[in-house]
């Protein structure tokens, strides 16, 4: 679009292969830029047989496939009919593929279309080549009878080829003899010329071949480029009419997307009612429901009023549909027992806390409803609905599946683009790199969010031994560098459902997704905002189904049942938020949550919705951090950019943070609506028109000045709104989380062992391994067990001890290797006919365990229960055996060996254990590896993680552990901050950006590390400052970190 | 039982080795060699200095470089099989039989020293010589002396001097070598680990039989290894055949015939030597020292190895007039190279075809007339490249071939290689254009027609076609295909319009 800009071409059109994939975005740019964009697409036709190849005595590797005509879209009824055809051919296909029509569905769905006869992968040029002139007659009699005489156009290109010039040729004189016009196109498949090369690269990695071996499958030149108006009349001089039609079908193309004809579903209402009369009730009954306990009675008036304001405006908007189909969806889930929650900004509404599909009370934390709605929006409300992750999210989805019918609904897509790491794979294949070279390029290519000067591409090659001055290694820098964000493939959103009243194909083409069950439209979510597409975001989120699995285990192992409607505000879990004893908790686990969280000291819910709000890039970067801990912590003086803010931003110390609160400002300074503060949040956040921002500054100073604030007041309020506005976050969405934070954090303090099993059950999920969460477990007290194979089920399960006390079971989807229907053959069997008494009891009751997956129990002693077997080795020698056919000769010998002693293997050693449970399950049930090098490490000096807190701030120490997590924070300047676990607890490290240069290899590659620095205490939160860094020898057991978050 | 004695000499780290025994200026130095492609290599082989910096094998050049002071040298297998060839010559300087087992990195050897006392003294003593005489010749080597070939193999492999195994106490020489001794498997190996089992000696105190049914019979040798009794059939090294006739003439021959009439009895003696092996020739090298000090190389290379001296007498009198020496010649060596005679089985009823290996020799006549690579069936490429082909050589499929009928087209005569020419262009089109002495007035022009590809390799193109009518003074007129290559702005005169 831009260089059609640069080349003053009033309009251009783009015809994607068989879909709409870019129509969007072309759109939107178009608009933007000031091109007109026309929308069509290239839609291959199986009834003409085969494209055009070049003959059977030259060597080629193109692939059979259908010939393409060039439809444009002239009316809305031309693209919904064009959206159809797509959908149609593209959901005959039992999986996501390409796909063609036929000629019948062209003839269906012709109406309001313009046909182009396309280039040399068209059916003039496949006919003309296989039939001569009678054929390509033929071909163009049957479009001229399915468009309509006037709607076909032969399209004539000019890539200065001598076949194409041929049949050039051959088609103006058919064209002239039948009467159809012409049309000059250049089939444009790149902006400049220069960009040929990336074509070719696409062509190779499509074709799963190299740019050496792809032949003709490449460009013959490079002459599909954008082209001028002045350059395509010079091309086309001796045939001027083809250059005249090239307006004239631009002019009678009146399509845009502005007219797509969506319109969300509207929800079926008993007779009598409207959608706003039947929402208007459900929510009274929410209101009542919600606010009619003697604890919220006082709040029950407010809550009227705010309804009554909030369902006028969705009245007035005409959104009760979606209201009610979002608490449709919530219904269903309370129905079937799956937990729910919404997120971001609907949280700020009363409406949606009445219908239940947010579950935080926005009158009782004074929510700003505006955030989330307003009239001068123009868009439509966005409610996310957080669901447990796996298969009840699944049930939901295939319920609005069946609500709307599958051509009434469909997944948003997701663009997958070329990162670094996709495009350093990708290329080298195309320019011929072999895997090592590939594996080694790739795993070069840093994931670490804070990229330093010497992090570019050139010096991860360079690192990699690659010389850049090779001419292939450059080219491939260079190619490496243009991929960047350039579309790879077609994702499917993660929880995206677009719905549409009437027929979602007739707005955008559906097809199928990878995924078994599922079908999904051709834009992502950006684009169906753009486009005013709705969609509701079925989230899946790991910590609710934690929080799920939770609260179905307590009551069967604690006898207690618990509401995460109506959790106490418990002092116990604030004291330990307090102490960032908080591995495992919902959003304030991470480094940076744990660093700040005692300088907040939460003591109520809302300093935890400001907790979790305010470690984000934003806030941190919009420097708002520092100042409101220190006025938390008493060490700077609460003040306000005008008394009259102090009622807005008394609850964040002065300082703002929240978007609704900039929304709160410019009401309360400046006499803004609400409407026109979500204008002026929006216009700074989005800096979109230095225009808008200006006027609303205005409107915002004049406003200022009638309520009598003076000029360097109003000066410290511009400033402080624009700084902040790019980087306040939603109170609402910060509550909703907070929520979900606290529920863990209750449900971690009072029921440790169900709530570690169910994080174990549903990783991956959350910052720390399994590993990690079991040994915090283990050090509140929690006893773990070992995966066995006489207890154990796929999932790890609580299992009550003799001395009624509660342990954790580890269940054998820890066991690497194992197969989920072995394993849960195994605990069938055990429930049928009992425990196992040898091994090779177990392999002839469980015939489907295999030699690797026996050896995989026999390593990390889940066979140690069994009869007759002592130690691991034991098991490891029998495994060896069991299952093996032996002959009569050894039968003897074998029958001998199962009575007799047990077998020749020694014991396991401390640090074989620890190295087989780590290769085995990533994890270990025992000692921590640290523990039993302790007392050495002591008489080196080294302190454990617990030690550190008796010593003083600036002194120097030296601490030793297992590396578990590395970060580099994008907001940290280079800084890269390490945790070290030992058997006491997690330690901190900071190490500077010099000595991360340094020691980059140790740190970036070491599992375990013996660091000295000085320690840094401030007000109990502790940091060692890294000086020296060396590796430590402690293990040899693959013990896994978290990295590059 | 005859009694054995075997002496194994093992060299670590051979490409490095190879390469610093001659470089007596890098002996005190860290060094590492480097094998693969660049920009890809990787260190393959390292002194014990460079050791001692940190560095290991499979680092990269990058990595080995930024060690710093690293002296880094390129694995050559020329001065590998040199070195190897030096390493053996010394250590048959004590036994005749020798069985050569060594593997990519290192190379080891394996004496038959059995009854070689008298000679050399006790085997100690014949192992302090054998040792010290490799390191006089820049080798570090280790030495094991065992009654078992394969402890005597294991044990040098995995120790560092002289070590004497002495007869009976095998299993307890080898009682503390890793079981990595063993040739094992990933997984074997993996097991191993898994059982605890690190040494030769564990593995040997393990029962045979138990062991048996667990890995078959593979633990059997494992077993029989690791306790030093496991048998083996000596394979001694024969010294390769080497093919060569040199003669030096009296006075420098001008004449082609006397070169002939030596070279003829040169040839005869190569393919009766070669025959005498029951081997064939498949090449001969043929070089000539000359009256001007130069020198003058031919080769033949019939297509298959031959012994008929009459044929190879042909070839190499087709050799020399097509590529005769430039001064008269003082010296001539022939060496051949072996190759397996050909072997077919006829049928008793098959008919009999014409011989095979008369399409060969002709091939190879004609080979030896134009060129190796210009004979063969010429093979268009899948590329765009404008007249791209390669040549393959000649096979008969047995399929019929079918006609296919085709319109007539304008036939188009290539010229082999295109003629430069100069064009005048006029208005972005050609307009005349001169080629050797003649001038030619382009009266119609067609094109350009484009094509550029191979952007990534040295063997990018970009060229611009023109079909053009053009005539000269005389009035004759051609219709001809110009050429410009657009990356260095060249015309050529690329074929004719017949």
């Amino acid at each position: 679009m831009e260089r059609a800009k640069e080349l003053e071409l009033p309009a251009i059109a783009l015809a994607d292969r068989n879909g709409l994939y870019g129509v969007a975005r072309f759109h939107t740019s178009g608009q933007r830029i000031g091109v007109k964009p026309h929308i069509g697409a290239e839609i291959a036709v199986s009834d003409f047989g085969n494209r055009r190849t070049p003959p059977s005595w030259l060597p080629h590797q193109i692939p059979p496939e259908p010939p393409r005509l060039v439809l444009l879209c002239a009316s809305q009824v031309g693209y919904q009919n064009l959206c159809q055809l797509i959908t149609r051919f593209k959901m005959r296909e039992a999986t996501k593929a390409e796909g063609a029509a036929t000629l019948d569905e062209l003839e269906e769905f012709s109406q309001g279309l313009i046909c182009l006869t396309g280039g040399e992968e068209g059916p003039l040029a496949a006919a003309l080549a296989q039939d001569g002139l009678a054929g390509a007659r033929a071909t163009l009699n049957r479009l001229t009878s399915i468009f309509g005489r006037g709607n076909v156009y032969v399209e004539l290109q000019r890539h200065q080829l001598r076949e194409e010039e041929c049949r050039n040729q051959a088609l103006m004189g058919l064209a002239s003899e039948l009467g159809i016009p012409v049309i000059a196109t250049n089939g444009v498949c790149y902006a400049t010329k220069e960009d040929v090369s990336l074509l070719d690269v696409f062509t190779s990695i499509r074709h799963h071949t190299t740019l050496d071996k792809a032949g003709r499958l490449l460009a013959m030149n490079s002459a599909r480029y954008l082209r001028s108006a002045r350059e395509m009349i010079s091309l086309f001089r001796d045939v001027p009419d083809a250059i005249a039609n090239t307006r004239i079908v631009s002019e009678r193309i009146a399509f845009t997307l502005d007219n797509l004809g969506y319109e969300f579903p509207h929800y079926p209402v008993p007779e009598g009612e409207t959608m706003d009369s039947f929402l208007e009730k459900r929510v009274e009954e929410g209101v009542r429901k919600r606010y009619g306990s003697a604890a919220k009675q006082h709040l029950l008036n407010k809550a009227r009023a705010q309804v009554k304001h909030e369902l006028a405006l969705i009245a007035k908007l005409g959104f009760a549909g979606y209201f009610l189909i979002v608490w449709d969806i919530i219904r269903y889930c309370q129905k079937n027992g799956f937990l729910v929650q919404g997120r971001g900004s609907a949280a700020n509404s009363a409406v949606c806390y009445a219908l239940e599909i947010t579950a935080v009370d926005p009158i009782g934390l004074e929510l700003l409803f505006e955030r989330f709605l307003s009239e001068s929006r123009g868009e439509w409300p966005d409610i996310d609905l957080d669901l447990p992750s796996g298969d009840q999210r699944e049930q939901v989805i295939q319920y609005v599946y069946e609500r709307y019918g599958s051509l009434g609904a469909a997944m948003s897509a997701n663009v997958i683009t070329y990162r670094g790491r996709s495009a350093a794979r990708e290329v080298g294949k195309a320019l011929g790199f072999d895997e090592e070279q590939l594996t080694r390029l790739a795993s070069l290519v840093g994931h670490w969010e804070w990229r330093g000067p010497n992090d570019t591409m050139a010096s991860h090659f360079d690192h990699a031994g690659f010389d850049i001055r090779h001419p292939r290694i450059a080219n491939y820098l260079d190619l490496c560098l243009r991929m960047q964000d350039l579309p790879r493939h077609l994702g499917q959103h993660s929880g995206g459902l677009v719905i549409c009243a009437g027929l979602l194909n007739r707005v955008v083409p559906i097809e199928r997704a990878s995924m078994p069950g599922r079908t999904v439209i051709q834009w992502d979510k950006e684009d169906c905002a753009d486009l005013g597409l709705i969609k509701v975001d079925l989230l899946g989120l790991g910590m609710m189904a934690v929080l799920k699995e939770s609260i179905e285990l307590i009551p069967h192992h604690y006898g207690q049942s618990v509401d995460l409607a109506t959790l106490p505000e418990d002092q116990v879990v604030y004291e330990t938020l307090r102490k960032a004893d908080t591995v495992g908790m919902f959003q304030v686990e991470s480094r940076a949550q744990m660093a700040s969280i005692p300088h907040n000291a939460p003591e109520r819910f809302y300093d935890l919705v400001v907790q979790v709000a305010i470690i984000r890039p934003g806030p941190i970067v919009g420097k708002m951090m520092n100042p409101y801990m220190r006025r938390r912590q008493g060490k700077e003086e609460v003040t306000y950019p005008h008394p009259l803010l102090e009622p807005v931003l008394k609850r964040t110390l002065g300082v703002p943070l929240f978007q609704e609160q900039l929304l709160r400002m410019a009401m309360t300074v400046a006499s803004f609506s609400g409407a026109e503060a979500e204008e002026l949040r929006r216009a700074v956040g989005m800096r979109r028109s230095m225009q808008r921002m200006k006027d609303l500054e205005g409107r915002l100073r004049e406003g200022m000045s009638r309520n009598g604030i003076g000029a360097e007041a109003q000066d410290n309020i511009v400033q402080g709104i624009s700084s902040f506005a790019m980087y306040g976050f939603p109170e609402s969405h910060a509550a909703s989380f907070a929520l979900i934070a606290y529920a863990s954090a209750y449900l971690k303090v009072h029921y440790l062992a169900a709530f570690t099993c169910a994080m174990l059950n549903n990783q991956p999920m959350g910052f720390y391994t399994p590993a990690v969460l079991i040994k915090d477990a283990q050090r509140h007290g929690l006893r773990v067990r070992p995966i066995d194979v006489q207890k154990s089920e796929w999932l790890c399960t609580l299992e009550t001890e003799p001395d009624g006390s509660i342990s954790l079971r580890i269940g054998m989807n820890y066991a690497k290797g194992l197969r989920k229907s072995t394993a849960e053959a195994l605990a069938a069997e055990r429930v049928r006919s009992g425990h196992f008494s040898s091994v090779d009891d177990l392999t002839f009751r469980v015939p489907s365990l295999n030699r690797k997956e026996l050896v995989s129990l026999a390593r990390i002693g889940a066979m140690n229960a069994i009869g007759g077997i002592e130690h691991r080795r034991d098991a490891l020698w029998q495994v060896e055996q069991a299952g093996r056919p032996v002959g009569p000769l050894l039968n003897e010998i074998r029958d001998r060996d199962a009575n007799s002693s047990p077998g020749p293997l020694r014991r396991m050693t401390n640090e074989e254990r620890i190295t087989a449970d780590y290769a085995g399950t990533g994890l270990t049930t025992g000692p921590h590896p640290m523990a039993y090098h302790r007392a050495a490490l002591r008489s080196e000096g080294i302190l454990s993680a617990d030690d550190l807190a008796t010593y003083r701030h600036n002194q120097l120490v030296r601490i030793a552990g297992c590396v578990i997590a590395r970060q580099r924070p994008g907001t940290a300047k280079g800084f890269v901050f390490l945790s070290l676990e030992d058997e006491t607890g997690i330690s901190n490290v900071i190490i500077t950006p010099d000595i991360f240069e340094r020691d980059r290899t140790t740190i970036t590659r070491s599992r375990f590390l013996d660091i000295q620095g000085l320690l840094q205490n401030n007000d109990g939160v502790i940091h060692v400052k890294a000086q020296t860094i060396v590796p430590l020898d402690i293990t040899s057991a693959e013990v896994r970190s978290h990295d590059f978050h | 039982m005859i009694p054995t004695l075997y002496a194994c000499v093992h060299a670590a780290e051979f490409p490095a080795q190879a390469l610093l025994r001659l470089r007596t200026d890098l002996r005190l130095q860290p060094v590492v060699v480097l094998e693969g492609k660049p920009p890809q290599e990787i260190v393959c082989s390292l002194n014990r200095l460079a050791k001692r910096r940190g560095l290991v094998c499979g680092v990269t050049r990058h990595d080995a470089e930024e060690t710093g002071g690293i002296h880094v040298l390129a694995r050559s297998a020329e001065v590998e099989s040199s070195a190897a060839s030096v390493l053996l010559e010394y250590v048959s300087r004590f036994s005749p039989r020798i069985e050569v087992a060594s593997s990519n990195l290192s190379y080891s050897c394996v004496l038959d020293i059995a009854g070689t006392e008298r000679l050399f003294g006790p085997s100690k003593e014949l192992a302090e010589r054998l040792h010290s005489s490799l390191a006089d010749s820049g080798f570090r080597t280790s030495i094991a002396v065992s009654q078992n070939y394969h402890a005597a193999l294991m044990k040098a492999h995995a120790s560092r001097g002289i070590n004497l195994i002495p007869t009976g106490e095998e299993a307890g020489a080898l009682a503390d070598l890793p079981v990595s001794a063993l040739d094992l498997s990933e997984d074997h190996l993996e097991t191993f680990v898994l059982w605890g089992i690190a040494t030769l000696g564990e593995l040997a105190a393990l029962p045979e039989v138990e062991l048996v049914m667990r890995f078959g019979s593979d633990a059997r040798i494992w077993h029989e290894l690791s306790r030093g009794i496991a048998t083996h059939v000596f394979r001694p090294f024969e010294t390769a055949l080497r093919l060569e006739e040199t003669y030096e003439f009296e006075d420098p021959v001008e004449q082609m015939d006397s070169l002939l009439f030596i070279g003829t009895r040169m040839i005869e003696c190569l393919s009766h030597r070669a025959a005498n092996h029951m081997l064939s020739i498949s090449s001969l090298s043929i070089h000539m020292r000359l009256e001007d000090r130069s020198a003058h190389q031919l080769t033949i290379r019939p297509a298959l190895p031959t012994t008929d001296r009459k044929f190879l007498l042909k070839l190499l009198q087709l050799e020399l007039a097509a590529h005769p020496p430039q001064s008269a010649v003082v010296a001539l060596t022939i060496s051949a190279e072996p190759g397996m005679s050909r072997k077919m089985q006829l049928g008793l009823f098959a008919p009999q075809t014409p011989e095979p290996s008369r399409l060969d020799v002709t091939i190879a006549r004609l080979k030896a007339l134009v060129g190796e690579d210009r004979v063969g069936s010429a093979v268009l490429d899948d590329s765009h490249r404008p007249d791209s082909f390669h040549i393959e050589s000649f096979s008969i499929d047995g399929k019929p071939f079918a006609l296919q009928a085709t319109s007539p087209h304008i036939a188009l005569r290539r010229i082999r290689p295109a003629m430069p020419v100069r064009v005048v262009i006029h208005g972005s089109k050609p307009a005349a254009f001169r080629m050797e002495e003649s001038s030619f007035q382009i009266k119609e022009a067609y094109g350009p027609w484009r094509t550029s590809g191979c952007w990534w390799s040295t063997s990018q193109w970009d060229a611009e076609e023109w079909d053009v009518l053009a005539m000269n003074a005389s009035g004759e007129s051609r219709a001809c295909l110009l050429l410009r290559d657009c990356l260095r702005n060249e015309w050529r005169l690329e074929a004719y319009y017949d």
